[in-house]
């Protein structure tokens, strides 16, 4: 099935209810392809932990991307 | 000492500190983390060599250190005692690349080093304007405003503290940003800064290219390819790999920060789109340089050839939410 950008839409709040307790997804987006649209599920780490392949026939990808931070450089000026 | 010695002793202290392991041990020892060494692989905490002695015809071991922290670490009164005192240490500081992106600028233009006088640097991301017309500099929050502990009118350096500014280097001082909210949910990461008067501005122009930035791209545009200008990666280009991304938990000093609404870049060549720095950089369409997003977050992992992943505001709520709109 080739979803729309609105059935994209109603599988990401679907997916993100489903995934509300968990710690190890850090991310719940939808992607663009030829193919139409599909969601995309961030990971931190890679738990084993199972997530569907599809959500009412949007495409689900999940990718580990690990930790998230702001893009600054370390370290931090101490004084003024 | 003779050559010969002093290259005996290099080769048996670089085997005790300047291998893979012992950079690690010292670095353990020194308070860093390890994982901090691993990503700044041109800036070791140590370096040996050999230094020309004090009568012009013997030689001493050369050693360089980035903080003298590090002395205890490395045993030096054990090297010192070895070499009878024939070695020529040298407290250097960090040693940084340097680049135009981090030098400092007089006009100002988008993608140099800039920030609030507390914070290492981000990048100066756009020029906007607002109802009463006078130009301001847009980034982040997290880079202009310390993440909501800066106070207005506070100074704002180029470059920023980390490439060398001071006080001297003030472009201008912080005007308003959009709060960090470390409980709940955010879609901004944003702030402005005022410009001081004699400060000149080179609005829209792009280092490298004719071309010059053109303002906002219309609402809801379906974007692929990206480029953006950055103190640290300089000009990259990225593909867009999700957008409308929420449930985004992103590390800052005062916490872990969530954010929805976000959009996801990938590298679209062989280096990152961004890297720590890069923070504030306005990203644009590729070839039409039209204002998508402001980019403020990363990863190390994930992407094009595991080069990491971009995270970014998209701009029509940033600018809604500071009242103003991008200079083409």
């Amino acid at each position: 099935m080739k979803a729309t950008l609105t059935q994209a839409r109603a599988a990401k709040e679907k997916l993100l209810r489903k995934v509300a307790t968990r710690t190890d997804v850090n991310g719940v987006g939808i992607t663009r392809g030829q193919g139409g649209y599909g969601l995309k599920v961030n990971l931190s780490e890679d738990g084993g932990k199972r997530l569907p392949s599809d959500v009412d026939g949007v495409p689900v990808r999940v990718e580990v991307v690990g930790a998230i931070t702001k893009r600054s450089p370390a370290p931090r000026r101490r004084s003024a | 000492m003779r050559l010969d010695s002093v290259r005996e002793l290099k080769s048996e202290w670089s085997q005790l500190f300047l291998t893979p392991a012992a950079r690690r041990r010292v670095a353990h020892a020194m308070a860093f983390e390890a994982g901090r060494m691993q990503e700044l692989p041109s800036a070791p905490t140590l370096a040996l060599g050999v230094a020309p002695g004090s009568n012009g015809s013997d030689f001493r071991l050369a050693v360089r250190l980035q903080r003298r922290s590090a002395a205890a670490a490395i045993h030096l009164e054990e090297l010192h005692e070895r070499s009878r005192g024939e070695i020529d240490v040298r407290f250097v500081g960090r040693i940084r690349k340097r680049t135009w992106f981090t030098d400092r600028h007089r006009p100002i233009q988008m993608g140099i080093s800039v920030g609030h006088f507390r914070i290492t640097a981000g990048t100066l991301g756009a020029f906007v304007t607002g109802p009463r017309g006078r130009p301001r500099i847009l980034s982040n929050n997290h880079v202009l405003a310390d993440e909501n502990r800066g106070a207005k009118g506070d100074a704002i350096l180029q470059p920023g503290a980390i490439d060398g500014g001071l006080k001297r280097d003030r472009i201008g001082g912080l005007d308003r940003s959009v709060k960090l909210k470390p409980a709940g949910t955010n879609a901004i990461d944003a702030a402005l800064a005022t410009i001081d008067d004699g400060v000149e501005t080179r609005i829209g122009v792009l280092r490298g290219t004719r071309a010059k930035a053109a303002g906002a791209a219309p609402e809801d545009t379906a974007i692929e390819l990206v480029e953006k200008w950055g103190r640290t990666t300089g000009h990259t280009r990225g593909r867009v790999t999700a957008f409308e991304l929420d449930n985004v938990v992103v590390g800052y000093e005062i916490g872990n920060l969530r954010f929805d609404g976000q959009i996801e870049i990938e590298a679209a060549g062989a280096t990152p789109f961004s890297e720590g720095g890069d923070s504030g950089s306005l990203i644009m369409t590729a070839g039409e340089h039209l204002g998508v997003a402001l980019l403020f977050a990363g990863s190390q992992t994930g992407g094009r050839r595991n080069l990491g992943l971009t995270y970014a505001n998209p701009i029509a709520p940033v600018l809604k939410a500071l009242g103003v709109a991008l200079v083409a």
